[in-house]
């Protein structure tokens, strides 16, 4: 007993010493845990590691000196980060880096757990997604890849067959009711390929993977497939805008154990605004592209639940599940 | 010369980027070496460390470890049959066999001497040409990626070996195994029975490891005398200029073949390889060698990694369009800097271009100082007893398998592929076409389907490209003239056998 207080009298303090003054003067409610893991399926590099490892400095900050670990948990595209997490103690100790990967593998295949048995806690960012073409393609706007479309056929690229992509573009296919054939491919830079040599009228992705193509002026974005245009292209219209009524939210945030305590859910979201507010952070996660969209926890449940629920319409109705 | 003076001025800049290379090399041999973890995994762990360290340095540190695992990955292939990374398992055929003709030091000398001049070949083309030659990549389109695979493919009718039927079959079942997973265009799941393990398919290390190693050691453990030592012999043997001049066709074909499959997102070191080590049997003056202990058909495959370690870093640079999993590693390395490759990064960051070139070169001294060192203390191993030697290499090889994914189902098909590839073996059927579809299948399938999407169902549209159209020629004729050779030499020994009746 004595043992474990002194623990936690030696991680107060390190916490103390971490903590810088501004954190420390409003006091937050301490957080039950000193080090928390937060697991990601990708693998060191990838999309969800590298958001991690950024952030986490700067989190430590915002949520009064706790201490952040990454633990890369791949494999079964997410089936085993669930797995752990589901079986984890709902004390704070450990949340789940999620995008919607992990709702699609809970709908593609039956893994040990699925979505369902977490639970949300909260948003952090919006992935933009926008629809982009070769700079010396014929087409200026949206539109024009509408027309072309519906006067012949249009070829539109999407990274992987079961994704939000290929959703979005589907939807995109419907809502404006033109012959377009929608191409899948095995990731991003395969595609990119295709948009760049003209094979493709149009690619969709992520801001991240065309930046180094649009910074050296090959690529021309057309329409952001958000609710809002981005901060970072303020001039670049969204595709409610120009008349096609389509907008995505691929979420980035954390999911955690069920029944995860209220002063953790708490403590996160208080962090998270604070992280969001973050100047330092600000500039690193605007120049990679991502939108702050925090979401709190009670909203967020009923969100990926709604998200999963469109998925799993998506999915059925393209018959790729029954 | 400029770039010499900011080569120069780089490593001045930064001296950490030497140890950073032959440390790389270093730790790429080993992850290399061990069975099942690839160059990308090897490149991975080490990405952890690279968060805080000087960017220079850091993208140094994973490209030497992609060139050093590329050749660590024979090491295992020629002395114990186990393809340490997925492009050396064309090197298993002649290094295990000259292997257990008792020449493996003079295997692990041809195998260092060739990865080094593909290396070198690839990483001047690197310096000199990146900007240029990255746009080569854009004329690839899906069909010309069904081209690509076709002729890889072809190879199954040369490869075959005593029966053309037995090795179509084998080349079947290869492509049969690559329909496993998420179905590229419909994202229908197939034969993964909901098992979220075999969403992304039965990846061909395992089936590598499988039918070469873990097959292996079922046939080794099963002879009598197997207690005996081998009788390699106990040191490497770098080529003299005999075999150097022999080698010489070999080699200029697996460079030239490593240099265009590195340039081509989603060819690979798998590839070239394969197709290499064929070119070099069908250019051979000694093609019956091949499959019985060739120098030349380690030499090919070999090379061809050697450049494609290099070549492969060209589109990542100038397109920022990575073409392997391990140029993807990299392109991560380069992004949690701060640095965004494409077509800017030769101005915004030319100092880490010109430091990650140096680092290149010195990685190639450092590739002939550990290559070298390394390979004794692997051959003395390999000459420990028997007994001792197969429990350490099953040890080693599930232990391997095991650690991509801490995934007991990934030991699971490597040992259901041990055992196919015995039964293989007991029927005289080849292996080898069942890799190459393994490899190859999912490619040509994605690509064909994708092609059709595009055309609107017009098959015409292979012939409109013409990359497509040439390879898939040259597809065509590699076929004819093997079929026609197979039939004659089945003619002839029909014949010889009614004489002798």
């Amino acid at each position: 007993m004595s043992m474990r207080k002194l623990r936690l009298a030696a991680g107060a303090i390190v916490g103390l010493a971490v903590a810088v003054a501004p954190a420390f003067a409003q006091a937050p409610a301490k957080y039950p845990k000193d080090t928390v893991i937060l697991a990601t399926h990708s693998s060191p590099g990838g999309g969800s590691d590298i958001f991690l490892r950024e952030l986490l400095p700067h989190l430590t900050r915002a949520m009064g000196g706790v201490n952040f670990a990454v633990e890369n948990i791949s494999g079964g595209s997410g089936a085993k980060a669930m797995a752990v997490l589901a079986k984890a103690k709902p004390d704070g100790g450990m949340f789940y880096a999620t995008t919607p990967t992990f709702i699609y593998t809970s709908l593609l295949s039956k893994p040990e757990a699925s979505y369902k048995d977490l639970e949300p806690l909260v948003n952090v960012f919006f992935d933009p997604e926008v629809v982009y073409t070769a700079a010396d393609s014929k087409f200026k706007t949206l539109q024009d890849v509408i027309d072309h479309a519906k006067a012949s056929r249009g070829k539109w690229g999407a990274a992987n067959p079961a994704s939000l992509e290929r959703q979005v573009l589907e939807q995109m296919k419907t809502a404006t009711g033109v012959r377009a054939a929608v191409v899948t491919f095995e990731g991003g830079g395969d595609m990119l390929i295709n948009v760049l040599n003209h094979t493709l009228d149009i690619g969709i992705g992520e801001m991240q993977e065309i930046r180094g193509q649009m910074e050296a002026g090959k690529l021309r974005v057309l329409a952001v497939m958000g609710e809002k245009r981005l901060e970072q292209l303020p001039e670049i219209p969204t595709a409610r805008e120009q008349g096609v009524n389509v907008a995505v939210r691929k979420f980035r945030g954390l999911a955690g154990p069920k029944n995860t305590p209220p002063e953790v859910v708490a403590a996160w979201e208080a962090g998270v605004q604070k992280v969001l507010a973050d100047p330092a952070y600000k500039k690193i996660y605007m120049e990679n592209g991502l939108q702050p969209a925090f979401i709190p926890h009670a909203e967020y449940v009923k969100f990926v639940a709604e998200f999963g629920q469109e998925t799993q319409d998506f999915l059925k109705s393209t018959g790729v599940i029954k | 010369m400029n770039e010499l003076m900011a080569m120069f001025g780089a490593v001045v800049a930064s001296p950490m980027i030497i140890p950073a290379a032959f440390g790389g090399i270093a730790w790429g041999i080993l992850g290399g070496a061990l069975p099942g973890i690839s160059p990308s995994i090897t490149m991975a762990l080490l990405l952890p460390f690279t968060y805080g360290a000087d960017p220079t340095a850091a993208v140094v540190l994973l490209a030497s470890t992609y060139l050093g695992a590329e050749y660590g990955g024979s090491i295992p292939a020629i002395l114990i049959r186990t393809p340490g990374t997925n492009s050396a398992a064309a090197t298993v055929i002649d290094g295990y066999a000259m292997k257990e003709q008792g020449k493996a030091g003079e295997a692990l000398g041809i195998s260092l001497y060739s990865t080094l001049l593909g290396s070198i070949f690839g990483v001047i083309l690197l310096i000199t040409l990146t900007q240029p030659l990255a746009n080569v990549a854009l004329a690839f389109q899906p069909t010309s990626y069904v081209g690509l695979g076709v002729l890889g493919l072809s190879v199954i009718a040369s490869l075959a070996g005593e029966s053309l039927i037995k090795g179509m079959m084998a080349g079947f079942i290869g492509l049969m195994i690559a329909t496993v997973g998420t179905d590229p265009v419909t994202g229908l799941n197939r034969f993964t029975f909901d098992d979220p393990e075999l969403l992304s398919g039965i990846p061909p290390i395992l089936v590598m490891v499988g039918i070469y190693a873990v097959a292996e050691l079922f046939e080794q453990s099963s002879q009598p005398g197997w207690r005996q030592t081998n009788s390699a012999d106990a040191s490497i043997k770098m080529p003299d200029a005999l075999m150097r001049a022999r080698l010489r066709v070999a080699q200029v074909i697996g460079a030239v073949i490593g240099f265009i499959e590195g340039l081509t997102p989603g060819g690979g070191g798998t590839i070239a390889a394969f197709l290499s080590y064929n070119e070099a049997k069908r250019w051979s003056k000694k093609p019956e060698e091949f499959g019985n202990g060739s120098p030349e058909g380690i030499a090919a495959p070999e090379t061809a990694n050697g450049a494609v370690s290099a070549t492969a870093l060209i589109p990542m640079l100038g397109l920022g369009i990575p073409g392997s999993n391990s140029a993807a590693v990299l392109l991560g390395g380069f992004l949690i800097h701060g640095m965004t490759p494409g077509p800017m990064l030769f101005t915004k960051h030319y100092d880490v271009v010109m430091g990650l070139y140096a680092g290149k070169v010195i990685s190639l001294f450092a590739l002939v100082i550990v290559g070298y060192l390394i390979l004794r203390p692997c051959i003395w191993l390999v000459n420990r007893p028997k007994h001792y030697l197969m429990a350490f290499i099953f040890a080693l090889v599930l232990s391997g398998v095991y650690a991509i994914h801490n995934s007991l189902f990934h030991v699971g098909i490597a040992l259901a592929f041990g055992v196919i590839g015995y039964g293989m073996k007991y029927f005289r059927i080849p292996t080898l076409p069942m890799v190459l579809g393994v490899v190859l299948g999912f490619m040509v399938e994605s690509n064909y389907r994708r092609a059709l999407v595009l055309s609107d169902g017009d098959h015409m549209t292979f012939t409109e490209d013409p990359i497509a159209a040439t390879l898939l020629a040259l597809a065509a004729i590699f076929i004819v003239i093997s079929l026609v050779r197979h039939f004659r030499d089945s003619l002839k020994s029909g014949k010889a056998e009614q004489k002798a009746a």
